[in-house]
């Protein structure tokens, strides 16, 4: 449980319940699960207007217009085909499905539609590291606010792309707790050799992010990861998309575990204090003990 | 137990055997009133010199002795911004829970992390000399514990950054 999972596992399980039972000839039912994600991300699975033999996915992201500048919409169409839909009220995207044509490799399908959001990413990335690529430099970098007041900015360059990811503490603690994880995060390329640059600051943007409307304030960090060809080219890029859309919230989760870890050690350590302190307390003799048989026990002086 | 923690806690130690002479004092000032006249301050000739024992700048202990209360406020050693915030939390922690500690203060003294509060109905109830070896005992433990919270996190966080960045 170190890195979290790029899928939705409550998503896949619950089309896989879908799809088990429709193979098995079961009697079809409406469907109606709304699921949340990170990055304020909210899945709706439903049944259309009563036709319970038809399944939609849709998925609502609030910077979802950010990315479609960056060809989501394509992306989502090469991935998922003729599976998109008209997409329903209030969301970004929907997908259908139907459960009287379920596709031999439906447990592929599962997988892909657990990847949504993941994918709904991808684009921004995928045109950034073409860019890179082909070396086209001078391209605007991308901006997608993907949490209220948290941004994320993709810049290529003809020999590395940089992803500037700015977070907010929310607590002062957070704040010196985020600092030590990021410490390490800098110093983490000594443990891998392939691991892209990460650069951290503290209050003020990064140089890139000078001139722009970057917030500035105490409780925000900038985070910059530096990737290089090899993490761009066709085969690594994938895996680079995964972990970085992600980074954010491994960061803010492993702060969070880290809190209650600490938690945790400081109940048990109350705890004992608390019970060397009762030893202070001499022990009232005139409780009434039983003996083993039933009796009470009367200590004579 | 480093060569200067010993004397200190030795001295703590002795103070605090010193100080904890109390007696059942009823206020003197207000009729029917029975208060820890360390915390009332109302008449002078009540109060004891205060006592501070220190280590170093940063750990120190403040004794204030009275007729009927003793009051003992400990500074722990904070090296850096972390240590800070897990010592503040710790205290936190433990004075949110003062009704079970009995002879916790519910805030610290000015300039202190802890502050212990003694009085004389304590003293009846319970023994001197454990009391005095629950303070040290605390004394020991907290700078032990702090230490080592800091190092989980930064052994979390190092753990965390490798995996993330091995993975690309």
């Amino acid at each position: 449980m170190i890195l979290l999972e790029i899928n939705n596992q409550i998503v896949e399980d619950t089309l896989t319940v879908k799809f088990k039972n429709a193979l098995a000839g079961h009697k079809l039912e409406v469907t109606d699960v709304r699921i949340a994600d990170f990055d304020g991300a909210l899945f709706h699975i439903s049944s259309p207007k009563n036709d319970k033999s038809k399944i939609i996915i849709s998925i609502c992201l609030k910077f979802y217009k950010d990315l479609q500048q960056h060809g989501s919409d394509q992306l989502l169409k090469d991935i998922y085909g003729s599976f998109i839909t008209d997409t329903e009220d209030g969301y970004s995207v929907s997908l259908q499905v139907d459960l009287e044509k379920i596709p031999k490799n439906w447990e592929e399908l599962v997988k892909k539609i657990g990847l949504l959001k993941r994918n709904c990413f991808a684009a921004v990335f995928n045109k950034y590291f073409d860019f890179q690529e082909r070396g086209e430099e001078g391209h605007q970098r991308a901006v997608i606010n993907y949490r209220n007041d948290e941004t994320m900015y993709v810049e290529a360059k003809s020999d590395r792309v940089t992803v500037v990811f700015s977070t907010i503490f929310k607590e002062e603690d957070d704040i010196i707790i985020g600092k030590v994880f990021m410490q390490e995060f800098k110093e983490g390329r000594r443990a891998s050799q392939t691991a892209p640059q990460v650069l951290f600051t503290h209050k003020d943007p990064p140089l890139e992010l000078l001139n722009t409307n970057a917030r500035i304030g105490d409780n925000i960090g900038y985070i910059t990861f530096i990737l290089f060809p090899r993490h761009t080219n066709r085969v690594a890029r994938d895996n680079t998309i995964n972990l970085i859309h992600t980074f954010r919230n491994y960061l803010h989760y492993h702060i969070k575990c880290s809190k209650v870890y600490i938690h945790s050690r400081m109940r048990a350590k109350t705890s004992e204090f608390l019970k060397v302190l009762n030893r202070a307390r001499p022990e009232s003799k005139n409780t009434e003990k039983k003996t083993i048989t039933g009796r009470t026990f009367i200590r004579r002086e | 137990m480093s060569s200067t923690l010993k004397p200190y806690l030795t001295a703590v130690r002795h103070t605090l055997f010193a100080a904890m002479c109390v007696d059942n004092f009823s206020s003197q000032v207000i009729e029917r009133h029975n208060k820890p006249e360390v915390e009332v301050r109302a008449s002078k000739e009540l109060l004891l010199t205060p006592v501070i024992i220190s280590r170093n700048e940063k750990e120190k202990v403040l004794i204030e002795a009275s007729v009927n209360s003793i009051r003992i406020s400990i500074a722990i050693k904070q090296a850096d911004e972390i240590e800070k915030i897990l010592c503040h939390k710790f205290m936190r922690f433990m004075m949110m829970r003062a009704e079970n500690f009995i002879i916790l203060r519910r805030t610290a003294m000015p300039g202190y992390d802890i502050s212990f509060l003694i009085t004389n109905f304590h003293t009846e109830q319970m023994y001197k000399h454990k009391l005095v070896e629950f303070v040290l005992h605390f004394m020991e433990e907290i700078d032990k514990e702090i230490s080592e919270m800091k190092l989980a996190v930064n052994a979390r966080a190092r753990i965390c950054s490798e995996e993330f960045l091995k993975r690309f």
